[in-house]
């Protein structure tokens, strides 16, 4: 059971309201995209759902457990991990050590070195580097060591705040064959921050529009970037481009 | 000719007591950024809680009476528990507060610790003789030097190798680093922070009493002063050393203490009453040819 | 209907004159209706205000706090020793004072403003090294600045009589003296706060780097604010010297550090108001707790506070309004006239 469920949540900074009665239903296994301009509350929906920042209004529900107002630590541990903008690597601590920070949560100790190896696997420029110091990686590097720490607490939904910010368009292909691979083995809940469209129909999924910390359109992925691509053809601009 | 031996033996163990103080509050610092001026009182705490409570300018020993091998683990447990409990009673309750307001809750924190000390036992110092063997001199490399100097050196060793492979071996271990570099990440990631930073004030107070037993088997004297001269160079070596940065505070602990005897061994004697003077203004030298410390940590640089 | 930006001016200028009446009343109603011993803590209070108010000059508007400044109010309390003694007395206790200071025999006034002048200049010197860093690091370069004076000054024996008092100052600093004092150091602070620079460095309090990103000279600012701050702050050691005739190093450390720094935290770093609130409640409070100390007549029996009791308690006071109200009791507002106009919402 991890079905995610918002529930008209807000959030403010201070007198800013970041999100605003924002409710969105997400099943087990399903892939949503979040989309919209800057500003529109994508990272503060993330930031909310794992806990890391509180919530003014509303309730949020992980397998039908109410989570709204626990501790990240404690959300982490109903199966819930969270990959930042700017993937937040611990620099100063090795490539394998910062696989292991999050497996203090884990029951099965057993299947912790399996995992480890498992990731190696999948990402084999970090097994090459597991005693380096993770701060000396390159952008790509950081990002999937991102993502294998975040897998390693065994999470159930994994959120991932734009896995393509600020890397060069392979590199992002690749991380998405990486996270729909791992998606089909261990049948994770994905939800993930992406600007563009036409990314997203190609992975394939659900797309939510966030614009001015409230939803504004969901959809097929596929209808989002059609539309999308009409509309560049109109105006002679990409549409993700904040008005 | 044994001055230099003897003056190297006196900058390590000077230099070690201020090591273990600075990664006391090193430890906390990388933590939660909490800047904990109450520490120097914790280790006035630990010197105190040897000897029986009176106001009497002789001390009479009440736990110091205790077989070292006794006393050592009750002493550290002790100054464990007066640093978890200030967490408790103080710091928890502060955790959206500023660095600058946790910082000033800490020196008020030190000071309501100093005079309760004071109302038990009053002002005066006392004399107090834990350990007296260990002053006996003994000779290594043709230096005289006292048992305890060499003791210190050791234990100076054992506790920084300690919490090195606690570090870096064990669960919490790792976990106080990954709060320490990201605390809001570790979090995201299930790490306990009550876990963690409960944790950072148990060493940091068992580095206290650790400082404490040192202090007292050294000077002879319980004064609840004392605990304010050894926090002030605690925290400049933590600050030399690059806030937040154990390496660095331990690095930084030896340059003070070697700086501090070799200044007290070579300026003129019309100036020695003034070696502090002289060791703080070169230590602002430092701050400011090297802002972020020498021995800076990642996480210590400003984000832009 | 929002206040002009004239009428906003002239309700600035109200905090300055409410804060000078509110102590105006203060002492004319201790000077009226109390004994000599009230009088003195008139005195003491009024001078506490010079110095917390000259304090909140750079910490309320940088941000930074000190723990340095009691270091300045010592080289302002010797340096006013060192003009006005009788030289027979500083040839006898001081036998190390140069010629010029050793026949100095000054009248108060000008050794007051010369003395707040020297503080200023260290404090120009030293904060010229001390500012280059931010931040904690600051705070803890203040200390050393703080363990720095304490040093010299409990160990230069023929030029400050190092642990031994120096003794027979003139007590000329009683509450009326300290009151004008302590309304010309609210007056400067309020210039200050509502200057460019005062202005400038309010806004490099909330955010360091982007207040430097907006072309803020921040460490210029922070200069002129702790070279003024150090002038008042200065002048209350002076004053102080002379209210109680004697001086000793071991009165220029940690413990007025903290006190002064308790009065700034619980009336509210925030705000000039603040300051003087904390001066007044905490010595008010300290009185009382210094009677308890002496003992209170309780049906026959002396119920007396212990010795130490009255710093314990007022750790505990700050430490709550640090928990549960951090911005003090002004909450970081200035007490102020409203002229005209209506507060928008």
């Amino acid at each position: 059971m991890s079905k995610l469920g918002v529930f008209d949540v807000s959030v403010r900074y201070g007198k800013v309201p970041a999100l605003t009665d924002v409710s969105l239903q997400i099943e087990e296994g399903e892939r949503v995209f979040i989309s919209g301009p800057n500003g529109a509350g994508k990272s503060s929906l993330l930031k909310a759902i794992c806990g890391a920042v509180p919530t003014t209004h509303g309730r949020i529900e992980i397998g039908g457990m109410l989570v709204a107002g626990r501790p990240p630590e404690a959300i982490a541990r109903l199966g819930m991990t969270m990959v930042p903008e700017g993937r937040d690597i611990f620099g100063t601590l090795t490539v394998e050590e910062n696989l292991r920070v999050g497996t203090g949560i884990r029951r099965d100790r057993d299947a912790i070195e399996s995992d480890i190896d498992e990731i190696y696997e999948n990402f084999p420029i970090l097994g090459e580097r597991r005693q380096a110091n993770a701060g000396a990686l390159s952008g790509g590097q950081q990002q999937m060591l991102a993502i294998g720490r975040g897998l390693m607490t065994n999470p159930k939904v994994m959120m991932v705040d734009e896995p393509s910010l600020g890397l060069a368009p392979n590199i992002v292909d690749q991380v998405y064959e990486t996270l729909i691979r791992l998606q089909k083995d261990r049948g994770l809940t994905l939800v993930i921050v992406e600007q563009s469209s036409a990314r997203a129909a190609r992975v394939g999924g659900r797309m939510v529009l966030l614009r001015g910390g409230t939803v504004v359109d969901e959809g097929d992925a596929a209808e989002f970037a059609e539309r999308d691509l009409l509309k560049e053809a109109y105006f002679g601009q990409s549409a993700e481009e904040p008005a | 000719m044994n001055a230099i031996p003897q003056l190297f033996f006196d900058a390590m163990s000077l230099g070690g007591i201020y090591a273990m103080a600075a990664l006391g509050i090193a430890l906390i610092f990388g933590v939660m950024n909490l800047v904990n001026f109450a520490h120097g009182e914790y280790i006035a705490f630990c010197v105190f809680a040897l000897i029986v409570p009176s106001t009497d300018a002789v001390a009479v020993l009440f736990l110091g009476k205790a077989p070292a091998l006794l006393l050592i683990p009750i002493l550290l447990a002790l100054g464990a528990a007066i640093a978890v409990a200030s967490e408790f009673v103080v710091f928890r309750h502060m955790r959206k507060a500023t660095p600058v307001a946790m910082m000033i809750s800490s020196f008020a924190l030190g000071f309501v610790i100093q005079n309760s000390l004071l109302l038990i036992y009053g002002s005066r110092p006392k004399a107090i003789s834990l350990w007296p063997d260990l002053n006996k001199p003994v000779s290594v490399i043709g230096a005289s030097v006292p048992l305890l100097q060499i003791i210190v050196i050791l234990a100076t060793l054992v506790v920084v190798v300690a919490l090195a492979l606690l570090l870096k071996k064990t669960k919490i271990g790792l976990e106080m680093r990954a709060a320490a570099e990201n605390f809001t990440m570790a979090r995201l990631l299930g790490v306990r922070a009550n876990v963690v930073i409960t944790g950072a004030f148990a060493l940091s107070g068992a580095l206290a009493a650790a400082v404490a037993m040192i202090m007292v088997t050294q000077t002879g004297v319980a004064d609840i002063r004392m605990g304010g001269q050894i926090m002030l160079v605690a925290f400049i070596a933590t600050v030399i050393g690059g806030l937040g940065s154990l390496p660095g505070a331990v690095a930084a602990g030896f340059l003070i203490g070697a700086a501090s005897v070799i200044l007290q061994a070579f300026l003129p004697l019309d100036a020695r009453p003034f070696r502090d003077a002289f060791l703080y203004t070169f230590v602002i030298v430092i701050l400011l040819v090297r802002p972020q410390g020498l021995f800076a940590a990642h996480s210590a640089k400003p984000r832009v | 209907m929002q206040q002009t930006h004239k009428q906003k001016r002239l309700s600035a200028w109200s905090t300055p004159i409410l804060l000078i009446a509110v102590l105006l009343v203060f002492v004319l109603l201790i000077a009226v209706l109390g004994d000599n011993s009230l009088a003195r803590m008139a005195a003491q209070t009024m001078i506490r205000v010079v110095f917390v108010v000259g304090l909140w000059i750079f910490v309320g508007n940088s941000g930074v706090v000190s723990f340095g400044h009691v270091g300045y109010m010592a080289i302002g309390a010797y340096c006013s020793a060192w003009l006005t003694l009788k030289p027979q007395m500083k040839g006898m206790f001081l036998p190390d004072l140069w010629s010029f200071l050793a026949n100095a025999e000054w009248p108060v006034l000008p050794a007051a403003i010369v003395s707040g002048l020297l503080a200023a200049l260290v404090a120009l010197v030293s904060g010229a090294a001390i500012l280059r860093l931010t931040g904690i690091a600051a705070s803890i370069a203040t200390f050393a600045f703080l363990a720095i004076v304490h040093t010299v000054y409990s160990s230069w024996e023929g030029v400050t009589g190092a642990t031994s008092s120096v003794v027979g100052l003139t007590r000329y600093a009683d509450h009326w003296v300290t009151l004008g004092w302590a309304v010309a150091a609210i007056l400067v602070a309020s210039i200050y706060a509502n200057s460019a620079s005062g202005l400038a460095l309010r806004a490099t309090r909330e955010d360091e780097v982007a207040a430097s990103a907006s072309g803020i000279d921040m460490y210029r600012h922070r200069l002129l604010a702790l070279v003024v701050s150090a002038f008042f702050t200065g002048v209350a050691g002076a004053l102080f010297g002379h209210s109680l005739g004697v001086l000793n190093p071991n009165s220029f450390y940690l413990g007025v550090t903290f006190i002064t720094l308790a009065m700034l935290v619980v009336g509210g770093i925030g705000s000039l108001t603040g300051a003087v609130t904390g001066v007044l409640v905490l010595s008010i409070l300290i009185e009382v707790l210094v009677r308890m100390e002496r003992g209170v007549e309780l049906g026959g029996t002396n119920l007396a506070l212990p010795a130490g009791a009255q710093e314990i308690l007022i750790g505990i006071v700050m430490i709550l309004v640090l928990i549960l109200r951090p911005t003090g009791l002004s909450g970081g507002r200035e007490l102020r006239l409203r002229l005209g106009g209506r507060r928008p919402n």
